[in-house]
């Protein structure tokens, strides 16, 4: 079976680079599956849980933005950062909420940098919860 | 003699010096391979992000963005210059500092209101002696220089750009061109003057049909300010590669320079050794001849 090359780099590194099953990647607007002989895309990333399907097994990430580019079941994933989900800080990601929500916002401008760091302080903590439920199935 | 023991004690401290100095040589290296490879590593982003804001042309992008747009007044500036927090680098520092501090002259008259943010404790104090206000500084950017660190600044100069509170932003780094030439530029990140970097033409593959989620310009929206953000972590590691090989030659330098005067000392001391033997040897003699008459 056709497998997918999914390469993730951030600015630091490359953080992963192997051929897999499936990939579910968060995108701007909602969240899009990626199976092997997909069309040629490129996508802009939100702030959410990228999943990695290889066999049995499934891998979380959070992912910070960026763009995935697909073509010939090539998939480049450009990201601010891709931390593993058991690595997130669910502390430190609700006061990144905190602080964002108490931010003042007097102009649309500053509605938009206040509504980005809010969407991803939620998705932050959103990702930690659902790999703390994955655990406790097993 | 009293001459022999301070050539003696001169030589001891010139070896000791050397020793550190070959350590530090040794030190820088295995820094500088550690930027090095952080560095080739961000090439593997700023690659592929080339390579897709290429595709984004082919299929037809026009390139309008607001950090795009030259404003016809500017009065808000940012000069920032990149040093380090150590010294015994040769000459990086001062290159950085005369092209910065030059800049930072004829900034002042074109705009009204410039700022001077300085990292690394070296420019600080440079500023400082010159009596240059700083209105920033910076001292946590140690030799690697973390995306996450380097984000929160380029977030902030976005969100002042944005906003309108900043109209320009220039950035005095060494640009790491090769391993024997490193050079100190200034460069205008805000606003930008293209996005991707250096365009990769490839003609073949063209007009691969992509499918834009959610669309060409909300892509286009999110590429301009990663690229910004990429560019400015890019200064900061060619500075952090530049300065460990700086500090490298310096030492090398310093480690040579040392054993030529270890070599030198040493003939001196064997030569004022072999004067006192002999002088010692006359006296002897001399006596003798003075007994035996």
């Amino acid at each position: 079976m056709a497998k997918l090359h999914c390469v993730v780099v951030t600015p630091e590194m490359t953080v992963l680079e192997e051929d897999l099953d499936f990939l579910v990647l968060p995108l701007y607007d909602g969240e899009i599956g990626l199976a092997p002989l997909h069309g040629p895309m490129i996508g802009r990333l939100g702030y959410g849980e990228m999943r990695i399907k290889q066999g049995e097994t499934t891998t979380r990430y959070y992912v910070d933005g960026g763009f995935v580019q697909l073509v010939d079941d090539q998939v480049s994933v450009l990201t601010n950062h891709a931390i593993p989900a058991e690595k997130l800080d669910d502390e430190d990601a609700k006061s990144q909420l905190n602080a964002a929500l108490a931010r003042e916002a007097h102009s649309i401008e500053e509605l938009e940098i206040r509504d980005r760091l809010e969407s991803q302080a939620r998705a932050k903590i959103k990702v930690a919860e659902r790999y703390a439920e994955s655990q406790k199935r097993f | 003699m009293a001459n022999l023991r301070a050539l003696q004690r001169r030589r001891k401290a010139v070896r000791n010096i050397r020793k550190i100095t070959r350590t530090m040589e040794l030190v820088a290296t295995a820094r500088f391979k550690k930027a090095m490879d952080r560095a080739s590593a961000a090439s593997a982003y700023t690659e592929r992000m080339a390579r897709l804001v290429s595709d984004l042309a082919k299929a037809g992008l026009e390139v309008s963005h607001p950090l795009l747009e030259q404003r016809d007044v500017q009065n808000n500036a940012v000069l920032l210059v990149l040093t380090s927090n150590r010294g015994l680098c040769g000459a990086y520092n001062a290159n950085v500092q005369r092209a910065a501090f030059q800049r930072h002259q004829q900034m002042k008259e074109e705009f009204s209101n410039l700022q001077l943010e300085v990292s690394g404790k070296r420019g600080i104090s440079a500023a400082e002696y010159r009596k240059i206000p700083i209105t920033t500084p910076y001292t946590h950017f140690e030799d690697k220089p973390t995306f996450a660190e380097v984000e929160t600044l380029a977030n902030r100069y976005l969100e002042d750009f944005i906003l309108g509170k900043l109209d320009r932003l220039e950035v005095a780094y060494t640009r790491f061109v090769s391993f024997g030439k490193q050079e100190a530029v200034i460069e205008t990140l805000l606003p930008l003057s293209s996005i991707g970097g250096e365009e990769v033409d490839e003609e073949e593959g063209a007009g691969v049909p992509y499918e834009f989620l959610p669309s060409i310009d909300s892509i286009l929206e999110e590429v301009v300010p990663t690229s910004f953000k990429v560019k400015l972590f890019k200064c900061f590691l060619d500075s952090a590669v530049s300065e460990q090989i700086s500090r490298m030659l310096a030492m090398k330098r310093a480690t040579e320079s040392a054993d030529k005067m270890i070599k030198s000392l040493t003939m001196q001391y064997n030569r004022a050794r072999q004067a006192h033997i002999t002088s010692e040897i006359i006296e002897v003699v001399g006596g003798s001849e003075a007994l035996a008459d």
